[in-house]
């Protein structure tokens, strides 16, 4: 019985941290702190601006007789946009416009997305014009 | 590493679930307050019931104390499995990545508190076997010899693998993923896969540790079983990909290999877990 009881009272005995547990500790206060200090950051930065939009051809490249044109969209606001439009319409000279259209599922605050469109003649010889047409604000 | 290890299979299927990452992505600072706040709660009360410490009356300041630990670990492993699958980069904004990190952080946390709670016992019992019943153990051990055990240690990696990996394998996350990805990052993939995998198993102090390391078998070696339950893990993807016509013969090799390796670290993570619990 008493053999028992000193079993059980040593179970229970609280032992001290050691040195590398209070390290731990140390370390994973430093990790949180920075996620909440992030948190707070982004909080005191004030109410998030609506979705707003940026576009800049990033390259052209030639592939079996097409005109490959990558554009880069960045959302230049806060909020995050959901199904972003985005619409490319080239006009060439004696050649009728054409136009290409891509969806962005998702483009957060200050992100930005690359997409490509496609045209059979070379946007280097006319004028591109890269437009937002929609998004879903969520 | 027990932690790290019981997070990982309590977290993996919700790292692999683009909602998650969607909403993360366009959560405003109060809410992931909110989310943080929330996540200490649940790892605050598992803690309290069985912490890191032996002692079974863990006291408050020990609670809250292990209950950092297990957020902030939950924080780091959650954001090096996002940065792996290339949703966290270092283009990604603050917001995006403070967001992800919060809501995966959550279940990880979680995972982290419920290993210690549930295979803390077991591999304490585990452990005492081992000390008391020597003689019953190695009977016990002989008697699995072999091809027996190998065939066994398959068995459980195949069936561990499938019960974490079956619900992703038909989900658009692996497609998804395998665009973003690049060789180096599918070598940084492999890599990470079997040293969770390794971890699990021989490193974490889980249950049956012990006994796996005495098991006979061609698998013998932890190194190899690693690298031998790696490969049937990936054949197991591969099945489970094709089952959900994910993975087309006709496709690009390189493209069903990306998608086989992306889902290789849910199933390994399974097998693990499969071949613990044999």
């Amino acid at each position: 019985m008493s053999g028992g009881g000193r079993t059980e009272a040593a179970r229970s005995r609280r032992v001290p941290r050691s040195r590398a547990e209070w390290v731990t500790f140390a370390v994973a206060s430093s990790v949180l702190a920075v996620v909440i200090g992030a948190v707070v950051s982004l909080w005191a930065g004030g109410p998030p601006d609506p979705p707003a939009f940026e576009t800049r051809t990033v390259s052209v490249r030639e592939v079996a007789a097409q005109f490959h044109v990558r554009v880069a969209v960045k959302n230049t606001g806060d909020e995050t946009a959901q199904s972003v439009q985005v619409s490319a319409e080239l006009t060439a000279e004696s050649e009728p416009p054409q136009e290409a259209e891509q969806t962005i599922d998702f483009l957060s605050g200050g992100e930005e997305e690359e997409v490509e469109f496609i045209f059979t003649t070379d946007p280097r010889k006319g004028a591109l014009a890269v437009l937002v047409r929609s998004f879903t604000a969520r | 590493m027990r932690g790290a290890s019981g997070g990982m299979l309590i977290g993996i299927p919700l790292l692999y679930t683009m909602e998650v990452w969607w909403i993360g992505s366009s959560t405003a600072p109060s809410r992931m307050a909110a989310v943080l706040l929330f996540s200490f709660v649940p790892v605050f009360f598992l803690m309290r019931v069985s912490g890191f410490r032996q002692s079974k009356d863990a006291r408050v300041v020990d609670a809250v104390v292990d209950s950092v630990d297990a957020l902030a670990l939950g924080i780091v492993c959650v954001t090096a499995v996002l940065i792996l699958l290339r949703e966290v980069t270092l283009t990604t904004p603050l917001a995006e990545v403070v967001g992800k990190v919060v809501y995966e952080a959550l279940p990880f946390a979680i995972g982290v508190a419920l290993a210690r709670h549930f295979l803390q016992r077991s591999r304490n019992a585990g452990d005492d076997e081992g000390e008391d019943g020597d003689s019953t153990t190695a009977e016990a051990t002989a008697a699995r010899t072999g091809l027996h055990s190998t065939i066994a240690d398959i068995g459980a990696t195949v069936i561990g693998a499938v019960f974490v990996a079956f619900n992703i394998a038909p989900t658009d996350e692996i497609p998804m993923l395998a665009a973003a990805s690049s060789p180096t990052w599918l070598l940084a993939m492999v890599a990470a896969s079997l040293l969770v995998s390794y971890c699990i198993v021989f490193e974490a102090g889980f249950a049956s540790q012990a006994k796996r390391r005495q098991q006979r078998g061609v698998l013998q070696r932890p190194l190899t079983e690693t690298a031998v339950c790696y490969l049937v893990s990936l054949l197991a993807a591969a099945f489970m990909l094709w089952l959900f016509q994910n993975l087309d013969l006709g496709s690009p090799w390189t493209m069903s290999l990306q998608h086989i390796v992306l889902l290789g670290l849910p199933a390994c993570v399974g097998g693990a877990a499969g071949r613990l619990a044999t």
